[in-house]
């Protein structure tokens, strides 16, 4: 009887293999924002996944930076380019042919690695909790931290200097 | 922990918010207010850090911050850089859409460039460079009428973008190595880690970030655009407080956080620094626009920063510190001239200068100066950092035939920047074509700054001596504190 925690792995593994198969190969739709739609699922997913690994802070960064920030630049991208032209066209043989090295890879490279992977009897705890983070962020690294501060304040009057209106 | 140590920073910090606030309350008609506002905060805090009531040596942060003689060294140029490029804005103040955010900005660039020059840890490092570049990604790109200004900023944002990139998997990959980011505590385990390709790799990513910073060969491709398109006063800037910034930090890391393994690059250092200062050299001469022109120089200028460094040497710090000193002076100078001309003309091509000898004898006298004193000849500031430069790579040309190709390399750049700096002053009192020769108004901050830069280049060519003690002693407190005891200063690598 598998317990609810394998059951949502599955779920979430199951969920990211198949967004992240979307993402490159939809066959229904080849439109570039449509892929990038599932790439945010994906991300979902794996942060998903993370928590399944007791790793709150990265899950909450994944879906932040990366579903947030990340794909935004990338929706940005995708919108300048020319998108009909990228849709009518067809598969590169050239890309393919890099695309199963890459992934023969890749494979080969996990395989290897899970080959060599003795299971641990308990289970690890995980470094870079939340708290740890926060207590290092304000200790050892709070200079940086205030002098980012700084920096968020700068790129804020510098974003609201080039996207208003021409002022008097 | 003393907080005092960062009184400067903390300082520029606020005078920069309460500029960015005080727009609010300040009819529009009066903007230039603050700009002497800000003019006289950094007014009084150069003369605060330079004076004796500069605060003393120190730590604090747990080593990430430091206090020494070499941070005081660039924060004085650092301040005064700030001081004559919101004197040089004063004037266009009512041209300048957004002047009290511009000041602002500039303040904020000040205190990035501060934190570099205090940098003892690869995080803060990383911060106060980003401080630095995303506050220029916005002052390169103020023109937003001028298609230039605009093109430059994006060009700048990507390249940047990409050189932050690489710096920040170069800090991590160190990190991961290391477990440790700060300076002190790798230089102490520098052998051991000097044997880790994770390290040094993360290392030649981190000098790849730095490299991007003073322009240097092979991430020099972004410098001749962005100084043409940005406003010259941003240009100004970028070309002292940015560049000096990445040498302060190229510095430290080198002779504070990795001597031993700079010993062992000394000529990869001086191969990039050779490439760099000949690009730099041959490119500027069919240059037409004056700034694109100064773009170049400042390339080649980094190049022969680099052969300083290259020296591993006490006399090689000394030089590259003093030559940065005398350049700083001269660049503001230079610029100075060029914003009030391309103001005027609406454009920055040498013919916008013909006749500027007869229109503005104090302009033209203000950048014949500068680029007298650029190309290195003896009465003047940029002679003694290039002849002590020269010294300290002559000091190896014996014993190695590397730095001997160094030396003749960079002879072979000062003749040839001679021809493109002349070319320049040519135009200027001996015009081909008949220009216009109504003359031009200069407004009195202007004068102020152009006044404070040509005495410093003139004081600095006559008397060096203050200039190169003080570098000196800057340069002596780069070495560890650990490493002073089993490595005598001197010593020379190979």
């Amino acid at each position: 009887m598998p317990e609810f925690t394998d059951l949502l792995f599955y779920a979430f593994a199951g969920l990211t293999l198949l967004c992240g198969f979307l993402c490159v190969a939809n066959p229904l739709s080849r439109n570039p924002v449509t892929s990038a739609m599932f790439l945010v699922l994906t991300i979902i997913s794996m942060a998903g996944l993370f928590v399944l690994l007791h790793a709150f802070f990265l899950a909450a960064v994944q879906v932040l930076v990366y579903a947030g920030a990340v794909m935004v630049l990338f929706l940005f991208v995708i919108m300048l380019l020319n998108i009909k032209e990228e849709e009518r066209r067809k598969m590169n043989i050239a890309a393919v042919g890099v695309g199963a090295v890459a992934v023969a890879t890749l494979a080969g490279i996990l395989v290897r690695a899970l080959w060599h992977a003795t299971p641990l009897a308990t289970t690890a705890t995980v470094e870079g909790s939340t708290r740890t983070l926060g207590r290092i962020l304000f200790t050892r690294y709070l200079l940086p931290f205030e002098v980012l501060s700084v920096l968020l304040l700068v790129a804020m009057v510098g974003v609201i200097l080039l996207s208003r209106k021409e002022l008097k | 922990m003393n907080y005092s140590l960062l009184s400067l920073e903390i300082l520029v910090t606020l005078l920069g918010v309460a500029v960015l606030l005080g727009d609010l309350w300040i009819p529009s008609s009066a903007r230039r207010l603050l700009g002497y506002v800000a003019a006289t905060g950094i007014g009084i805090l150069l003369t605060y850090a330079v004076g004796t009531a500069a605060p003393p040596d120190g730590t604090a942060f747990g080593g990430m911050f430091v206090v020494d003689a070499l941070s005081n060294y660039f924060k004085g140029f650092f301040l005064l850089s700030a001081l004559v490029v919101v004197l040089l804005t004063i004037g266009s103040s009512e041209s300048i859409s957004g002047y009290a955010e511009y000041c602002a900005l500039i303040l904020f660039a000040t205190v990035g460039m501060l934190f570099a020059a205090s940098a003892n840890d690869f995080v803060l490092m990383f911060v106060a460079l980003e401080l630095i570049t995303v506050t220029f990604f916005i002052l390169v790109s103020y023109s937003r009428n001028r298609s230039g200004s605009l093109e430059a900023g994006v060009k700048y944002l990507i390249m940047g973008a990409l050189a932050s990139g690489f710096m920040v998997f170069g800090i991590a990959l160190i990190f991961g190595s290391a477990g440790t980011t700060q300076f002190y505590e790798i230089a102490a385990r520098q052998t051991e880690l000097g044997r880790s390709p994770v390290f040094l790799i993360g290392l030649l990513l981190t000098l790849v970030g730095l490299g991007f910073k003073i322009a240097a060969v092979p991430f020099q491709m972004w410098a001749p655009d962005v100084y043409q398109g940005a406003p010259a006063t941003t240009t100004a800037f970028l070309a002292t407080g940015s560049k000096a910034a990445g040498f302060a930090l190229l510095l430290r890391v080198a002779f504070s956080a990795v001597p031993d393994i700079t010993a062992h690059w000394s000529r990869l250092i001086l191969g990039l620094g050779v490439v760099t200062l000949l690009y730099g050299s041959l490119c500027a001469i069919p240059q037409r626009s004056v700034k694109r022109l100064m773009g170049y120089s400042s390339i080649a200028n980094a190049g022969y920063l680099l052969l300083g460094v290259a020296a591993v040497s006490l006399n090689g710090s000394t030089a590259v510190l003093t030559y940065l000193g005398g350049y700083i002076f001269t660049v503001l100078a230079g610029f100075a001239v060029i914003a009030v001309v391309t103001a005027q003309s609406n454009s920055d091509d040498v013919s916008a200068f013909a006749g500027l000898g007869q229109r503005s004898p104090l302009l033209a006298t203000g950048l014949t100066v500068s680029l007298v004193s650029l190309a290195g000849i003896p009465p003047l500031a940029g002679f003694f950092g290039k002849f002590l430069l020269l010294k300290s790579i002559a000091a190896h040309a014996g014993s190695e035939r590397l730095y001997l190709v160094a030396l003749l390399a960079a002879c072979v750049g000062v003749v040839i920047s001679l021809y493109y700096y002349f070319g320049v002053v040519r135009a200027m009192f001996w015009p081909r074509t008949v220009a216009d020769l109504t003359p031009i108004p200069v407004d009195g901050p202007t004068r102020l700054a152009l006044g404070i830069c040509l005495i410093g280049v003139l004081y600095l060519g006559v008397f060096p001596n203050a200039l190169v003690q003080g570098a000196k002693q800057a340069a002596a407190g780069l070495v560890p504190q650990t490493a002073i005891a089993a490595q005598p200063v001197h010593a020379v690598h190979h």
